[in-house]
C-alpha cells in the first residue's frame, strides 16, 4: 500500500522531500507537522463558529429583555454548544493537537510522533466529534444542559430526544481521540528525545505537553465512564443519576469534575509552555528558575485531581468535606505565583522585544493573575455561596481561559506561523490585532465580575433591569473582539498569501534558549532529523 | 522618566482599586453600574461581605504589584534601554521566597476563610422551619410547623408588572415567601424534577435544590423589606425566570400573615390589602 | 553567564519506525460516527423515510469498527514480521503506549467502582430519603437475592488466575524459544477465557435480578458487564496471538504482540479481583449490613 508520489520540490534543501499526493497527504497523513495543521484549521473554524455563538449570546444579552431567542431552550443551546465548542475543539485542537503536534518532535529532535498513525485518527476523530455536536444543536430541540450536562436535567425526562445521546458520543469520540492523543505525546516525549536531551533539559513546552498528556490519560477515561452512564440511565434503564431508583445526581457531579477540573489545567499547561518558550526568546535570556518551572507544572498537575469538588460547594456536601477542598484548592495558587514570578524573573534583566508574539505573552501573564486571583476568592467555600454560579465565575474562568487558554493560542500562532508556513505575519496588524482583543476582552468580562458580585445568575438569557449597565459595556466589548477576529482571518489569509519568506531561524533565537525548531528550514522539511541531533 | 510611568500606573491602580471595593454603594437589589454585592441584612451575609472585603485588598495588592513589577521590567529592560541581556537564571533565596510568601498569605486567608464556613453551616435551633422545593419553573414554599402549609410561588409574567406596587421584571412572584425579622428561620431544600438553587444573595445563602435530598441552609435576618433570588443552577428552558421573592416582615404581621395564609391569602400583598381593608370597616 | 545550548548531529540516521500514509485512521474515525449514529438511531427508534433502522445502524457501525482495525492491525502485524520496522527503540514506544492504555483503561473503571462505592457506603444516607427509600438504608438492599460470592464467582476467580499462569507459561516458551508449548499455553489460556464468559453469561441469566431495577443491579451489571467485554477483548487479543503464534510470528526477543496481550490479560485479571472482592464479596455478604442508626 505504498501511496508515496513523488511530490513537487519546492525546497531548496529537501532531502528525499517526496511528499505523498493531495489525498494521501490531507486524508491519510502519517505526518505529525501534517496533522498539526489540520489541527489548527480545525480549531480556527471552530472557534469562529464558537465565537459566533459569543457574540449571539452578546447580542442577546446587550439589553434586558428576550430580544432575538424566542424560548430559554434555543438559549440553553447555545451555551452549551458554546462552551462544549471551545473546550473541546478550540483550545485542546489548538494547543494539543495543532501546537503540541507540530513543535513537540521538533522540540526534541524527533522525525515525527510515535505512534503516527494513531496520531491521525486522534485527529479524525475530533471532526467526527464535531459533527455529532452540531448535529445533536440541529435535531429536535437540542442539548441544552450546559457543557456539563448534569442529570436530571440531561436525562431522558429532562431531555427526551436524541440531542442529548449524540451529545454524549460527541464527548465518547473527542475523549478517545485525546486519550489516543496523550498517550502518544507521552510515548513521545519519553522514548524519541534526542541523545543528550534528558528530561531536565527539555524545553518547557514540552514539559507543559507531557503533564497535560498525563492529566488526559487519567481523567477523561473517568468522563466517559460518567457519560456512559448517563446514557444507560437515558436509554436503558439503569439507575446510576435516578434518586428513584436510589442513585444519585451528585454522583455525576463528583465524576464529571474529577475529570472537569484536570480538564482545565490540560487547557492551561500547553499554553504555559508556550508563554515561557516566548517570554524567554524575546527576553534573549533562558526561563528563569527553570526545574521550578517544570515543577511547577508537575504540581499543578497532581494537586489539580484532588480540588474537584470546588465546583459544587452548593450541593449539600458535609462542611468538613467543604473545608478540605478550599484548603487544597488554596494550595494551587503557590505554584501558579511560582509561575507568574518566574516569568517576570525572565524579563527582568533581559534585553525585552516586543514583538506580536510577546505582547500576547505578557498579556497572558497580566490577564492570568487576575484570573488568578478571582480563582483564590472562588476556593473558600464559605465565600463562594454568594458567587457560586453567578457572573463572578463567568468572568473568572474565561480570564483564565478566553484571557489565557486563547491569548497563548494567538501567541504561539504569531511566534510559529513563520515556521510553520515559512511566511511572516505582517507586525503591525498583528499588534493592532493583539491591542484589539486586549481591550475587547476586558471590556467583555471585566463588568461580569460586578454583575457577579451583585448576583446575576449564570445562564440565564435576560436579567433584572438594574443589571442593564454593565451588561450593555460588556456586549460592545464582545463586539470589539469580534471585529478583532474579523482582522485575525484576514491576517491569516494575508500572511499565507503576501507574507514576507523567512529563513530558519527568523526570531534571532540566542543560542542561550535556543530549540531546535530554530535550526530546521522554515517550514521544516517533509520529514526532517533524518540524521539524528543530538543535544551536547 | 521611568519615574513618571510609574506614577500614572499606581494612579490607575489605586482607581481601580477604589472602584472594585463596591460594597460600600450596595443597596438592597441590584443597582445599575453596582460594582459591589447587595446590601448584607443577615449575619453570614455580613460575614461573607467583610471576607470579601478583605480578599479583595489581598487580591488588588497581588495584582497590583504584578502589574507595577510587568510595568517596570518592560520599561527598564526593552531591548533600547539594556541591549545587553543578564545571564542570571537562579536565584534561590528569591525563588523561596515566592514560594514562602504565598504560603502565609494563603494561611491568612484559610483561617478566616474556615471559620466563615462553619459558621454558615447549619443551625441547631431553628424557630422557624421552611421547606423550598425548586420545580420546574417555579418553587413550592412549605412551612412544616403550621399545619403543613404550602402554596406555589410563580414569576409574575412580564406584561402584568405593576412598577406602581413596587413589582420588577423577573424578580417579582405573585405568592412570595415570607419570614419574620429577628428569626432564626432554616431552610430545607429539594427538588421534584431536575436540579435548582435556592439563593437570596441578601442573606448570604445559596444551596443547590436536589431531587431526592434534602440540604439545609439558615438564615436570621435583620431588616424587614422585600429581598429577591434567582434560581442558581442550570433547570431547563424558563431557568431565568423562577425568581424567589421573600418578605421579611414584623413578628406580628408574620403571625397575622399566616393565618390569613391557611384560609387561601397567601400572597402577601393581597394579605396587606385584605387587612387594610378589614381594619377600614372596623373604623 | 548561562550557558549556551549547542545541537549537533549524531551523524547517524534516527531508529524510529517512520509510518506510511493510511487510510484506516480516516475510515476508523467514519466507522465511529457510523456506529454513534446508529446507536441513536436504535436507542430512539428513527425510522428514514419509512425504513424502521433498528439495530441494523449499530450492527453497521460495528462491523466498519470490526473490520478497520483488523485492517489497521494487519498493518502493523506486516511491519513489524515483514518488514522488521519495529526496532528496539520503535519497541520501547510501543510498550509505553500500551502501559498508558492500560491506565486509561484502569481509570475508565475508577468510575464504575465510584459509582458502586457510592451507592453502597452512603445507602443509609439520612439526608438522601429517596435512595434510603430504596435501599432501605443497607446494602445489600435487602429487596435483592443476591449472588453468593463463594460458589460461582469465587471459581470464577480461580479460572482467571489460572489463565494468568497459563499466559505466564506461554510467555515463559516464547522466551525459550519453545513455540510448541507457547502454542499449547495460548490455546488453553483462550480456552480459560471462553469457560469465565460462559460462566458469566450464565451467571447473568439466572440473576434474580434484573438491568432496570435500580442502582444495586446497575452497578452490579455495568462494572461486571464493561469487566465481562473487557475479558472478551482480551480473549480475542491472545486468540491472534495464538493464530500469531502458529505463523510463528514471535521469536525470543521479538513478541511485543503477546507481550502486550498478557499485559491486558493481567490488567482484565486484576479488575477481576477488585470487582470480586468489592462487589460479590463485601457488598454482597458484608457491605452496611446493619441499618444505620436514625
Amino acid at each position: 500500500m505504498n501511496v508515496a508520489h513523488a511530490a513537487d520540490h519546492t525546497h531548496h534543501d529537501d532531502h528525499h522531500d517526496h511528499k505523498p499526493g493531495f489525498f494521501a497527504r490531507w486524508f491519510m497523513s502519517t505526518n505529525h507537522k501534517d496533522i498539526g495543521t489540520l489541527y489548527i484549521i480545525f480549531s480556527i473554524v471552530a472557534g469562529l463558529i464558537g465565537g459566533a455563538f459569543s457574540m449571539m449570546m452578546r447580542a442577546e444579552l446587550q439589553s434586558p429583555g428576550l430580544d432575538f431567542i424566542t424560548d430559554g431552550q434555543q438559549w440553553n443551546v447555545w451555551i452549551t454548544a458554546h462552551g462544549l465548542i471551545m473546550v473541546f475543539f478550540v483550545v485542546m485542537p489548538g494547543l494539543i493537537g495543532g501546537f503540541g503536534n507540530w513543535f513537540v518532535p521538533l522540540m526534541i529532535g524527533a522525525p515525527d510522533m510515535a505512534f503516527p498513525r494513531l496520531n491521525n485518527i486522534s485527529f479524525w476523530l475530533t471532526v467526527a466529534a464535531f459533527l455529532l455536536l452540531v448535529t445533536s444543536a440541529l435535531v429536535g430541540s437540542g442539548a441544552g444542559t450546559g457543557w456539563t450536562v448534569y442529570p436530571p436535567l440531561s436525562s431522558i425526562a429532562g431531555h427526551p430526544g436524541a440531542s442529548v445521546d449524540l451529545a454524549i458520543f460527541s464527548l465518547h469520540l473527542a475523549g478517545a481521540s485525546s486519550i489516543l492523543g496523550a498517550a502518544n505525546f507521552i510515548a513521545t516525549i519519553f522514548n524519541m528525545r534526542a541523545p543528550g536531551m534528558t528530561l531536565h533539559k527539555m524545553p518547557l513546552f514540552v514539559w507543559g505537553m507531557l503533564v497535560t498528556a498525563f492529566l488526559l490519560v487519567l481523567s477523561l477515561p473517568v468522563l466517559g465512564g460518567a457519560i456512559t452512564m448517563l446514557l444507560t440511565d437515558r436509554n436503558f434503564g439503569t439507575g446510576f443519576f435516578n434518586p428513584e431508583k436510589g442513585g444519585d445526581p451528585i454522583l455525576y457531579q463528583h465524576l464529571f469534575w474529577f475529570f472537569g477540573h484536570p480538564e482545565v489545567y490540560i487547557m492551561i499547561l500547553p499554553a504555559f509552555g508556550i508563554v515561557s518558550q516566548i517570554i524567554a526568546t524575546f527576553s534573549r535570556k533562558p526561563v528563569f528558575g527553570y526545574l521550578g518551572m517544570a515543577y511547577a507544572m508537575v504540581a499543578i498537575g497532581v494537586v489539580g485531581f484532588v480540588v474537584w469538588a470546588h465546583h459544587m460547594f452548593t450541593v449539600g456536601m458535609d462542611v468538613d468535606t467543604r473545608a478540605y477542598f478550599t484548603a487544597a484548592t488554596l494550595i494551587i495558587a503557590v505554584p501558579t505565583g511560582v509561575k507568574i514570578f518566574s516569568w517576570v524573573a525572565t524579563m527582568w534583566g533581559g534585553s525585552i522585544r516586543f514583538t506580536t508574539p510577546m505582547l500576547w505573552a505578557i498579556g497572558f501573564i497580566f490577564l492570568f493573575t487576575i484570573g488568578g486571583v478571582t480563582g483564590v476568592v472562588l476556593a473558600n467555600a464559605g465565600m463562594d455561596i454568594a458567587l457560586h454560579d453567578t457572573y463572578y465565575v463567568v468572568a473568572h474562568f474565561h480570564y483564565v481561559l478566553s484571557l489565557g487558554a486563547v491569548f497563548a493560542l494567538f501567541a504561539g500562532f504569531y511566534y510559529w506561523i513563520g515556521k510553520m508556513s515559512g511566511r511572516q505575519y505582517p507586525e503591525f496588524l498583528g499588534k493592532l490585532h493583539f491591542f484589539m482583543t486586549f481591550i475587547g476582552v476586558n471590556l467583555i468580562f471585566f463588568p461580569q465580575h460586578f454583575l457577579g458580585l451583585a448576583g446575576m445568575p449564570r445562564r440565564y438569557p435576560d436579567y433584572p433591569d438594574a443589571m442593564a449597565g454593565w451588561n450593555e459595556i460588556s456586549s460592545y466589548g464582545a463586539y470589539l473582539a469580534g471585529a478583532s477576529t474579523v482582522l485575525f482571518v484576514f491576517i491569516v489569509f494575508y500572511t499565507l498569501f503576501f507574507g514576507r519568506k523567512v529563513g530558519d531561524n527568523y526570531w534571532d533565537v540566542e543560542p542561550q534558549v535556543m530549540t531546535l525548531e530554530w535550526t530546521v528550514s522554515s517550514p521544516p522539511p517533509f520529514h526532517q532529523f533524518e540524521i539524528q541531533p543530538k543535544m551536547n | 522618566m521611568q519615574k513618571k510611568y510609574l506614577w500614572l500606573v499606581l494612579a490607575a491602580v489605586a482607581a481601580g482599586i477604589t472602584l472594585f471595593t463596591g460594597p460600600v454603594f450596595a443597596t438592597a437589589g441590584a443597582d445599575a453600574y453596582q460594582m459591589g454585592f447587595q446590601e448584607a441584612v443577615s449575619p453570614v451575609a455580613e460575614r461573607i461581605h467583610d471576607f470579601h472585603n478583605m480578599m479583595l485588598w489581598i487580591i488588588s495588592g497581588i495584582t497590583a504589584f504584578v502589574t507595577l513589577l510587568l510595568l517596570y521590567v518592560m520599561v527598564r529592560f526593552r531591548a533600547g534601554a539594556n541591549p545587553t541581556p543578564s545571564a542570571t537564571t537562579h536565584n534561590v533565596p528569591l525563588e523561596v521566597v515566592w514560594t514562602v510568601v504565598p504560603v502565609l498569605i494563603l494561611i491568612i486567608v484559610a483561617v478566616p476563610s474556615l471559620k466563615l464556613l462553619y459558621f454558615t453551616d447549619r443551625v441547631e435551633n431553628p424557630e422557624l422551619v421552611v421547606k423550598v422545593t425548586g420545580n420546574q419553573w417555579n418553587w413550592t414554599f412549605e412551612y412544616p410547623d403550621h399545619e403543613g402549609l404550602s402554596y406555589l410561588s410563580v414569576m409574575i409574567p412580564d406584561k402584568d408588572i405593576d412598577p406602581a406596587k413596587g413589582q420588577q421584571r423577573l424578580l417579582s412572584a405573585d405568592n412570595q415567601m415570607v419570614i419574620p425579622v429577628d428569626t432564626t428561620v432554616q431552610f430545607i431544600v429539594t427538588a421534584s424534577d431536575v436540579l435548582h438553587s435556592f439563593t437570596v444573595p441578601a442573606f448570604g445563602i445559596k444551596v443547590d435544590a436536589v431531587p431526592g435530598r434534602l440540604n439545609e441552609t439558615w438564615t436570621r435576618v435583620t431588616k424587614t423589606g422585600t429581598y429577591y433570588g434567582q434560581c442558581s443552577e442550570l433547570c431547563g428552558k424558563d431557568h431565568a425566570f423562577m425568581p424567589i421573592e421573600v418578605r421579611v416582615v414584623p413578628k406580628d404581621d408574620f403571625s397575622a400573615w399566616i393565618e390569613a395564609a391557611k384560609t387561601g391569602t397567601t400572597s402577601y400583598d393581597a394579605f396587606l390589602e385584605q387587612r387594610g381593608r378589614s381594619a377600614a370597616v372596623s373604623e | 553567564m548561562s550557558e549556551k545550548i549547542e545541537f549537533t548531529t549524531t551523524g547517524k540516521p534516527h531508529p524510529y519506525h517512520i509510518v506510511r500514509p493510511s487510510i484506516w485512521p480516516l475510515c476508523g474515525a467514519a466507522a465511529g460516527v457510523l456506529l454513534a449514529s446508529g446507536a441513536v438511531m436504535y436507542m430512539h427508534e428513527v425510522s428514514l423515510g419509512g425504513f424502521a433502522v433498528g439495530l441494523k445502524g449499530v450492527i453497521l457501525g460495528l462491523l466498519s469498527v470490526l473490520a478497520v482495525m483488523f485492517f489497521w492491525w494487519k498493518d502493523i502485524v506486516h511491519e513489524s514480521v515483514i518488514e522488521r520496522a519495529h526496532t528496539k527503540i520503535a519497541e520501547i514506544g510501543l510498550r509505553y503506549g500500551m502501559a498508558l492504555f492500560i491506565a486509561s483503561e484502569v481509570m475508565f473503571f475508577v468510575a464504575f467502582f465510584w459509582a458502586f462505592f457510592d451507592a453502597s457506603l452512603y445507602a443509609g444516607q439520612e439526608n438522601m430519603f429517596l435512595r434510603k427509600e430504596y435501599t432501605q438504608g443497607v446494602w445489600p438492599p435487602p429487596q435483592f437475592h443476591v449472588i453468593p460470592p463463594f460458589e460461582l464467582p469465587f471459581m470464577m476467580t480461580m479460572i482467571l488466575l489460572l489463565s494468568g499462569c497459563t499466559v505466564t507459561w506461554a510467555h515463559h516458551a516464547i522466551l525459550e524459544g519453545d513455540n510448541k508449548n507457547a502454542i499449547k499455553a495460548l490455546g488453553v489460556t483462550v480456552t480459560l477465557g471462553f469457560v469465565f464468559l460462559c460462566f458469566q453469561v450464565y451467571e447473568y441469566v439466572h440473576a434474580h435480578f434484573g438491568f432496570t431495577e435500580g442502582v444495586y443491579p446497575s452497578t452490579f451489571f455495568m462494572a461486571t458487564g464493561f469487566h465481562g467485554f473487557h475479558v472478551f477483548v482480551g480473549t480475542v487479543f491472545l486468540f491472534v496471538c495464538w493464530l500469531r503464534a502458529k505463523k510463528g510470528h514471535f521469536t525470543q526477543e521479538r513478541h511485543f504482540g503477546f507481550e502486550a496481550a498478557a499485559w491486558y490479560w493481567h490488567f482484565v485479571d486484576v479488575v477481576w479481583l477488585f470487582l470480586f472482592v468489592a462487589i460479590y464479596w463485601w457488598g454482597n455478604t458484608i457491605g452496611t449490613g446493619t441499618p444505620l442508626p436514625h
